[in-house]
């Protein structure tokens, strides 16, 4: 099923995220993306993330398809120019890719590249816009498509960003350049994510809460000081460091579970993202923990 | 203003291994404010060069030195010095710098500077990048603060998702400037602006090399 079908249907949908490695090898992401086969929705693939110089997204979104799973094609606007974002997502199309997750990208200050030149002629607000314009069948100057794309519109919001005016304003213009669906920045708080929900409700469009795996207290900690929009409760630490070194990953991946089991019962919102980030095979234990498998 | 800061000494002598004696020009705008091209820069200068064993046939502050012609009737005081000189060392921008190059066709002309971006001294030699000369400006739409310049990806509809309690992602040193901008349409009763989407901008209203003749224009309204 598509992501689109799965989100229109109503169920509870959950996509996961694979990041392709740096170099040619890609015993280890084929693996992972075996092993979430027909248990996620649609698997998310990361453009370069962090500005670290990666497999292309695209290639690897193709792989995905061969394998009969459903990519998230995820594009950021650090590296290309206009022209090149715009042929890359006729590319996308013309390969079966139907999702498209439009973003601004981490600075290359961030990355392994940082002598870089950062590209941002357009930016994630704009980059909706330009996808909705292809479907359209137009191109960023108005110019006819011979054949439009199809594609599916993803963005992202960060629900505890601070100040979070500003960043409520941009969500809502993302849904105006054309946002059918929103993942989240990881959230920990589930009462303070209700907030967001309500006031996220008012539109139309469907939105799957954030997580990111808690490995240990001390990933806890070094999320809170230094990942913008995070913010792991007290208690949770707490929690992971009763559990001990040996046991903190479990811990984790309880934490999760719950926390999906919650937002599901409670239909809070229509799905989640899970992040796993390096733990991906833990992905199937947490869905089972949480009662969707 | 344009900020520039010194070039490293001992690149300069490298450039300038060849030759034995120099005339040297600073500038009386920028690049003294900068403490890069003014007298006590050219005095230092002199006495740096005659230290490494080359003879300074004289130093000249122009005006302005971008200003080309200006610099060129300028300099005819300093007609015999420059002659006697190998090669001109420039202690201003790279404009100013080239403004030499057209006005010595024949001699070999070196920068002293490295040549930064166009600042705001906020304070004394405290400088800031306000505007990057895109071409088109948009402080119309963005509550007077240049997101342009002063976002580090040149966003135009709002903050990124890296925005930290009015930090930037890029580093906590720089003030997020979407933030900067809606505190300050806040402010001043502009949270409408905010809520615009802004279009992508066109980056052919700043192609290189630009050039301008003012002058006509004025001939045109005049008409
Ligand atoms: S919008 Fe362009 S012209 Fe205006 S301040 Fe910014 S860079 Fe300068
Ligand atoms: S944190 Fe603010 S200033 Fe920094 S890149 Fe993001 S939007 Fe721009």
């Amino acid at each position: 099923m598509s992501l689109k079908s799965a989100l229109e249907s109503g169920k509870f949908v959950v996509t996961a995220e694979v990041g392709p490695p740096k170099g040619t090898d890609i015993k280890k992401i084929l693996h992972e993306s075996e092993l979430l086969k027909g248990k996620v929705d649609a698997l998310n693939v990361t453009d370069n993330q962090s500005a670290v110089m990666r497999i292309s997204s695209v290639s690897f979104c193709k792989l995905l398809l061969e394998m009969g799973q459903e990519p998230i094609l995820q594009m950021t606007c650090r590296d290309r120019n206009r022209i090149g974002l715009q042929s890359d997502l006729l590319g996308a199309s013309i390969l079966g890719i139907k999702n498209v997750l439009c973003m601004t990208g981490d600075h290359p200050n961030a990355g392994d590249h940082k002598e870089a030149k950062p590209v941002y002629d357009i930016e994630s607000v704009q980059l909706l816009k330009v996808v909705a314009g292809l479907n359209a069948g137009k191109d960023m100057m108005g110019n006819e498509l011979k054949g439009a794309t199809d594609f599916y519109q993803g963005a992202v919001v960060t629900p505890e960003s601070n100040p979070i005016e500003p960043q409520l304003m941009k969500f809502e213009k993302k849904i105006e350049a054309g946002a059918n669906f929103f993942q989240t920045q990881a959230i920990y708080d589930i009462d303070k994510f209700k907030g967001f929900m309500s006031y996220a409700r008012k539109f139309p469009v469907k939105i799957l809460a954030g997580l990111v795996l808690l490995k240990s207290a001390g990933m806890a900690n070094f999320m809170n000081k230094f990942v913008p929009g995070i913010t792991v409760p007290q208690n949770l630490i707490d929690e992971l460091k009763e559990a001990g070194k040996e046991k903190a990953m479990d811990a984790g991946i309880g934490i999760m579970a719950r926390h999906i089991k919650q937002l599901r019962d409670e239909k809070i919102c229509d799905g989640v993202h899970i992040m796993a980030i390096g733990a991906e095979d833990k992905v199937p234990e947490i869905m089972e923990r949480a009662g969707l498998l | 203003m344009i900020i520039t800061k010194k070039r490293d000494f001992k690149a300069l002598l490298e450039n300038i291994a060849n030759y034995k004696s120099f005339f040297l020009i600073g500038c009386s705008e920028c690049a003294s404010l900068c403490g890069t091209g003014g007298e006590p820069e050219l005095a230092a200068l002199k006495i740096a060069l005659e230290a490494e064993g080359k003879t300074v046939t004289g130093t000249m502050l122009p005006k302005t030195g971008c200003q080309t012609l200006g610099t060129k009737i300028e300099l005819k005081k300093d007609k015999d010095a420059c002659a006697a000189a190998d090669a001109i060392i420039v202690m201003s921008c790279g404009a100013g710098t080239q403004s030499a190059v057209e006005i010595f066709p024949d001699k070999p002309v070196y920068p002293a500077n490295d040549t930064l971006f166009l600042g705001n001294m906020t304070r004394f030699q405290m400088f800031d990048e306000r505007c990057s000369l895109c071409g088109q400006c948009i402080l119309d739409q963005t509550g007077g603060i240049c997101p342009v310049t002063a976002c580090p990806k040149g966003l135009l509809n709002g903050p990124c998702g890296g925005t930290n309690e009015g930090k930037c992602e890029v580093s906590p040193d720089i003030e997020c400037a979407w933030v900067r901008i809606y505190n300050r349409m806040k402010k001043i009763n502009r949270l409408e602006d905010f809520k615009k989407t802004l279009s992508p901008k066109d980056w052919s209203a700043s192609r290189k090399p630009a050039t301008r003749i003012a002058r006509e224009e004025k001939k045109e309204e005049k008409k």
